[in-house]
């Protein structure tokens, strides 16, 4: 009877990432702690920092839209964490083995948390920048600009959340999975995460800043809130981000089959 | 695909050099109720895990259905039904909402997954707690809960890791009345592993004994029971001289006769077939006993014998 029965990819998607969204809702510390300490960055740097923009080589920048990038990006970790942190849950308690177990898409049943992850992501982003444009952003692409900072911000928390999937998978226990994420505090902090480039004096530091794909999703979005609209900053923001999803997402599909077939 | 299973030369050595598994090979025909008896350790949920595509073999060849599992596991994973020894669940979620999304994973309309979780929640008597999130439920609701999952989709064939274990009694029989049932009426094919002998001995078609990752014998109860030897007839009279004077009338009948006090017990192939040849013996000598009983040894006393016997080896 069951014989002929085939599995549809979209029906899996939709049927784990509607579990995943579930699970984040009924457990609202998974990512409100994560949204206020973002929030809190904003509030903290601009309250705090903002005088260092009269310096000439903000050129007249907002300090607010300079570092908002740093805010969202920061929350950003945390919901795109949350999808791995998901898997190990589901690792844990033998509920994995039960999905291994149906004839889904093994494809879908990681992307499930990672969808929903996004979708986190991308209202925690919202969040922020309404609270910011209460704060006085003015960005100066327009509202075409705000999707590309959604879009970079995705994209950003999707190459994340590969990386959070894959090391889940492989440690398959919390403290692993969770220890993996500080990987990415120094990606934030060795950046021109506070002042611009001409500004950080440490010779280590402006090379760290110079390696760091974060450096490059920062000048990305500031491009947009601060200066307009400029090809090169973005084109290169995007290139960088592909590149990241490609090694990461691939990180974890090989991961997963790898957890799948368990020696 | 039918509700065979047929498993040849199965090899599995985990890293660091474990033996899980060394060289087993069984058939279970369709609708065939199997039973897989071990002590800890001794395989039997490896071989759950590599029958039900979870775990790669290291060597050997396994059909379901006639399918091979490490070509098409995604066409066994339709047909068969798995309660792990861990149950997997998800304590987030409700039981009802487990199953509806089990249901849809199996290609069930959402219409089709809410009625089978009605079913289903009745089934294993979980009406009650179907609304509160899973991680609330006791050990016993949550093996039912399991079970449940198992049998979302009327898998032609079921593996069942130790599923009673943790149950209390009236659980545990109604549990065996379902698994039973799915068997004589659906003809589900059930593989069963359990340490409870009276399990096996009371719901499985054939047994194979596994230790240390070898079968050591295979069987169905009463031929496992038979490979140990004998029948016990017991005998016991009112009087000490009585059971005496039984003693030297019967002892060319058993193979062997033991008398202690009132109680003679004769050991013997069959005990049924030389029951009445017994009595009449006894009544041409105007002996009558006050009770009379045949025992089979106990699965329980194949099961020490051969593990037992492996262990020497060893
Ligand atoms: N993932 C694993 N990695 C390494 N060794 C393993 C793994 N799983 C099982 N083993 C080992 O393989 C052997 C057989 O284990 P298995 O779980 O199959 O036994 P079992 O018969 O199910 O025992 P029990 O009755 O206790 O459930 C044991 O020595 C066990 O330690
Ligand atoms: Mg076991």
């Amino acid at each position: 009877m069951s014989e002929q029965k085939k599995g549809s990819f979209l029906v899996d998607t939709f049927v784990f990432t509607k579990r995943s969204i579930i699970t984040i809702i009924r457990n609202p510390l998974i990512f409100i702690p994560n949204l206020i300490i973002s929030l809190f960055f904003l509030f903290v740097y601009e309250g705090g920092l903002s005088g260092i923009s009269e310096l000439p080589a903000f050129e007249g920048a907002n300090y607010l839209a300079f570092i908002l990038p740093v805010s969202i990006v920061s929350a950003a970790i945390g919901g795109a964490g949350g999808a791995g942190q998901a898997l190990v849950k589901d690792l844990e308690n033998g509920y994995f083995s039960r999905l291994l177990l149906t004839p889904s898409s093994r494809l879908a049943i990681v992307l499930g948390p990672i969808i929903a992850g996004m979708l986190q992501l991308l209202i925690q982003t919202v969040l922020i920048l309404v609270v910011a444009y209460f704060l006085g952003l003015e960005v100066a692409a327009g509202f075409g600009g705000v999707i590309v900072v959604l879009l970079l911000t995705l994209g950003w928390g999707l190459a994340f959340a590969g990386y959070s999937v894959g090391v889940a998978l492989r440690t398959k226990n919390a403290q692993s999975a969770q220890a993996g994420t500080f990987v990415f505090f120094p990606l934030i902090f060795l950046s021109t995460t506070f002042v611009p480039y001409e500004l950080i004096e440490a010779g280590w530091l402006k090379v760290a800043a110079t390696i760091n794909p974060t450096t490059y999703l920062f000048e990305a979005m500031r491009s947009v809130f601060i200066d307009g609209w400029e090809a090169w900053p973005l084109v290169r923001g995007f290139l960088v981000i592909a590149l990241l999803c490609a090694i990461t997402i691939s990180f974890s599909a090989i991961s997963a089959s790898k957890a799948v077939s368990a020696d | 695909m039918d509700g065979s299973i047929s498993v040849q030369d199965l090899v599995k050595t985990y890293k660091g050099d474990v033996k899980a598994v060394q060289g087993v090979s069984f058939e279970v025909a369709e609708g065939e109720f199997f039973a897989f008896l071990g002590p800890n350790g001794a395989g039997k949920s490896t071989t759950v895990q590599i029958l039900t595509t979870l775990v790669k073999p290291t060597t050997g060849s396994i059909r379901i259905g006639g399918v091979d599992v490490g070509e098409e596991p995604e066409r066994v994973r339709w047909n068969i039904g798995v309660a792990l020894q861990e149950t997997g669940i998800d304590p987030v979620l409700t039981g009802r909402e487990l199953i509806e999304m089990q249901a849809r994973l199996f290609g069930f309309t959402k219409k089709e997954a809410k009625i089978r979780a009605v079913e289903l929640l009745a089934l294993v008597d979980l009406n009650d707690a179907a609304d509160r999130p899973c991680g609330k439920y006791s050990g016993g609701m949550r093996r039912r809960l399991d079970l449940a999952l198992t049998l979302v989709h009327k898998p032609k064939i079921l593996f069942l890791d130790e599923p009673t274990t943790g149950l209390d009694p009236s659980n545990r029989k109604a549990i065996w009345k379902e698994i039973k049932r799915l068997n004589k009426e659906e003809g589900t094919t059930i593989f069963l592993t359990t340490q409870y002998l009276e399990e096996a001995d009371q719901l499985a078609d054939r047994i194979s004994i596994i230790n240390q990752g070898k079968i050591v014998a295979s069987g169905s109860a009463e031929e496992l029971k038979r490979t140990l030897g004998f029948d016990a007839i017991q005998l016991l009279f009112e009087l000490d001289e009585e059971a005496e004077q039984a003693g030297q009338i019967l002892v060319d009948v058993g193979e062997n006769i033991e008398r202690s006090k009132n109680e003679v017990t004769l050991y013997t192939e069959n005990g049924t077939k030389l029951l009445p040849d017994l009595v009449r013996k006894l009544d041409e000598h105007n002996l009558s006993p006050k009770t009379l009983n045949v025992k089979p040894p106990s699965l329980d006393d194949v099961f020490i014998n051969v593990t037992n016997e492996q262990k020497e080896r060893a």
